[in-house]
């Protein structure tokens, strides 16, 4: 069954279908081979791919001479058998834009229906432009059930009919990050008060827990956080790791002073780093934290073996001013959490007791105050001063992006300025604070990153000194 | 609270009219002496003498007699005895009935009302067991109703013989025997308002005059299944009671649409256009329309089941949306 359909330029391709080979009884199959690759040349009826039907292998062969100029089912995809497998056109430049779906007459192939219509989900799709594979399939209920919540349908999988996404298809991605939300939602407030091991006698506070033994992990909060941000992640890495903490410059616990630069700022995290002897560390920043860890790798390498970057800033320019003043302003639970929720995609995540906890050190009028002067410099009208981005292609050791789909503090796309080396994992429905948001997900990226950081023999490969 | 059979509430509904109103007369074919092949009539000639009168056959002439008589003021109830008649009644319908009103503007009402019944499942052949709902629903000015249970069946061929302007009552052949309860004072239903006949969460069953029943019965196999099916019964074609539809689309986000008439062109399909204009972000499938199919209504009682709707089709229409 082959339908040829006019190109642009008055050539015809023709699109390979499985056609009547399938059964009457079938609605999909799934591709086992391909004999030839694009570009071939193909004679008519040579078999140019093997499809599984009900009970056995089939043999798909070629409507018409020409040359097979794309693929378009890949071994292993399943499609309805109206579905194009491939093209053929006169050359291999044929493609899918110029030759359309099978047309009408070619697709008798769909179940009728009691009543006589024809099943419209498993009918082709109209291309209209868009690549096959790209399209979204969703119900309109489905899509704005996904708009409401923050969720990119690009991340769900359909299970209607023809793949189509459905709400409960919707709500079934959303309750993985549900139940997380669950079991940090019952934590009291003390959970998140800093452990009693806070040390004073750094130049900026640090507080520790976990085993003694061990390669630590460095966590560096944002900007107007502090060490309570790490809360959901802290407990889940503690199990197996020592975890430090520093509170930030400005920040907490850590002393109140004005920084004239960036460069300025960074300086007591470094001296504090030192003053830990802790040796190598794998080092997790978010958002203002993640460029300070980006700085540090890149001045102590020997003292970072890797580095998660949760929503960094200092590798694009645009930041939202709006809720940075909002968060410097917050002087009160009350006029904090809205910020705070503005971060993330569910507001539910941000409880009323961990925005009581991250209220403790706000109240203090002179922290707001040097926040407000930290952001005046590092953000100035609603632009990131800070450029981190040249430091990523000098630092050597295994390198993670965290971003947020739904971030709208920091875009996710300034991801995009990393070098190719650089792993990125783009989370689906979440915002800026990915730790909070989907603490899970968050950990087992840090332990995977961990035990890729922990084989080989990277220092060496460099010539510099484990 | 009586139970009544269906007849009997339009029985009584015209027995309570005529009463009320002596402008009410009936007239149609065997509707006085033989009280109406479906009974519906009987002993109306005995207790109203003229005011119900026999005619010949000529469906023709006694709808474009009926809009006649309303023009001066009467209001006359017609049976026309099978919907598959009424393609005779309709030019007295388009091109009178329909457009007076317009034309004239207010200086005539056509307060006449037209009672028919149609439908399949009683072996009665290609010629009388269509249901020709489009047909009339079609026409701007006229107004259709097509109750389901007795209570309906007097509610609201009451309120359209009380209504100024012109009402098809569509009845159907295998109500007329069905029973329940009337209350004592049953008096009009709104034309324009429909009734949910099951409450339910996660289908909708959009249905009309006797596919009501079978949707009913679909919904309780749905729910052996642990599905909730909404029964929405419209009661009247035309006006549509739009926000009724609406309000339940909204809620289980999938719809059925059921109609005795023709698939092709069908009542069916404004029900799916109306729900596509008004509730499309609410839905999580396509809507799924049963409807009869598009061929005559076989004579032998297997072929007849095959061709019009059933609790069956429903069934798996409804499981087709939820798939």
């Amino acid at each position: 069954m082959t339908t040829p359909t006019g190109t642009e330029d008055g050539r015809m391709a023709t699109v390979i279908t499985v056609g009547a080979a399938a059964g009457a009884y079938m609605d999909t199959v799934v591709v086992l081979e391909w004999r030839v690759a694009p570009g071939d040349a193909v004679r008519a009826g040579q078999v140019v791919a093997v499809v599984e039907t009900a009970k056995a292998a089939t043999e798909v062969e070629a409507p018409r001479d020409g040359v097979l100029s794309a693929i378009l089912a890949e071994v292993g995809a399943e499609i309805a058998i109206a579905s194009p497998l491939g093209l053929i056109g006169d050359d291999a430049d044929a493609t899918l834009a110029t030759a359309i779906q099978p047309a009408e007459g070619a697709t008798p192939t769909a179940p009728a229906t009691p009543d006589g219509t024809a099943r419209r989900a498993d009918a082709p799709r109209s291309t209209s432009g868009e690549a096959w594979t790209d399209r979204i399939i969703a119900s309109p209920a489905a899509r704005r059930h996904a708009e409401t919540v923050g969720l990119d349908l690009q991340a769900v999988v359909g299970t209607g009919p023809g793949g189509r996404i459905k709400v409960r298809d919707v709500t079934a991605a959303l309750r993985g990050r549900d139940e997380v939300l669950s079991e940090l939602a019952p934590d009291p407030l003390p959970e998140f008060v800093p452990a009693a091991v806070t040390e004073a006698a750094h130049p900026l506070a640090v507080t520790r827990s976990g085993p003694d033994t061990g390669t630590p992990i460095l966590l560096l909060h944002g900007f107007a956080g502090d060490v309570t941000a790490w809360h959901a992640i802290e407990r889940r890495l503690a199990r197996t790791h020592p975890v430090v903490r520093l509170d930030l410059p400005c920040h907490g616990r850590s002393p109140r002073q004005r920084f004239r630069s960036f460069r300025d700022f960074i300086r007591p995290v470094l001296d504090t780093v030192d003053a830990l002897k802790a040796g190598p560390m794998h080092v997790v920043g978010h958002s203002l934290g993640g460029a300070v860890a980006l700085t540090l790798a890149e001045r102590r390498p020997n003292l970072v073996r890797s580095l998660a970057l949760l929503s960094p800033v200092g590798l694009g320019t645009e930041i939202d001013n709006h809720v940075l003043e909002g968060l410097c302003r917050a002087a009160r639970p009350e006029s904090l959490t809205p910020w705070l929720r503005r971060l993330v995609v569910d507001p539910a995540c941000i409880s009323d007791a961990y925005a009581r906890a991250a209220m403790v050190a706000r109240e203090d009028p002179d922290l707001r105050a040097s926040q407000r002067a930290l952001a005046a410099s590092l953000f100035p009208d609603g632009t990131q001063s800070i450029n981190v981005t040249p430091l990523l292609r000098r630092v050597t050791m295994p390198i993670r992006l965290v971003w947020g789909r739904a971030d709208e503090l920091v875009p996710w796309r300034h991801a995009l300025a990393a070098p190719g080396r650089v792993a990125l994992h783009l989370l689906p429905a979440v915002g800026h604070l990915p730790h909070l948001e989907v603490p899970d997900t968050v950990t087992q990226i840090i332990r995977d990153m961990i035990v890729c950081a922990g084989s080989g023999n990277r220092m060496a490969d460099r010539g510099g000194v484990p | 609270m009586a139970i009544m059979r269906y007849a009997e509430a339009l029985n009584a509904a015209l027995r309570e009219a005529m009463t009320a109103d002596p402008s009410v007369f009936l007239f149609g074919e065997d509707v006085a002496d033989y009280g109406g092949v479906f009974k519906v009539s009987r002993g109306l000639r005995e207790a109203f003498g003229d005011r119900v009168r026999d005619t010949p056959i000529s469906e023709q002439t006694l709808a474009a007699m009926a809009v006649s008589a309303s023009m001066t003021g009467l209001r006359p109830v017609l049976e026309i005895m099978y919907a598959d008649f009424m393609p005779l009644t309709l030019d007295a319908l388009v091109n009178q009935a329909s457009v007076y009103g317009y034309v004239w503007g207010d200086e005539i009402t056509l307060p006449f009302v037209i009672r028919t019944q149609g439908g399949g499942g009683l072996g009665t052949g290609a010629q009388h067991a269509k249901s020709l709902d489009s047909f009339v629903a079609h026409i701007p000015g006229l107004k259709v109703v097509a109750p389901v249970t007795p209570a309906d069946a007097k509610g609201l061929l009451l309120a359209a013989i009380q209504d100024p302007h012109p009402v098809i009552v569509l009845e159907h052949k295998r109500l007329y025997n069905t029973r329940a309860e009337v209350p004592d004072d049953q008096g009009p239903v709104p034309l324009g308002r429909a009734r949910v006949a099951r409450d339910g969460s996660d289908v909708s069953l959009i249905a009309t005059s006797r596919m009501v029943v079978e949707a009913e019965a679909a919904a309780d196999r749905l729910a052996e299944s642990g599905i909730s099916a909404e029964v929405l019964d419209l009661r009247t074609l035309r006006p549509l009671d739009v926000e009724a539809i609406v309000r339940s689309v909204a809620k289980t986000r999938h719809a059925v649409v059921i109609n005795e008439d023709w698939g092709f062109c069908g009542y069916a399909a404004e029900l799916s256009a109306t729900i596509m204009e008004h509730a499309f972000d609410d839905l999580d499938a396509p809507v799924e329309r049963v409807a009869t199919r598009d061929m005559p209504i076989p004579f032998a009682e297997s072929l007849e089941t095959a061709v019009i709707p059933d609790a069956d089709v429903i069934t798996a229409a409804a499981l087709r949306a939820l798939a």
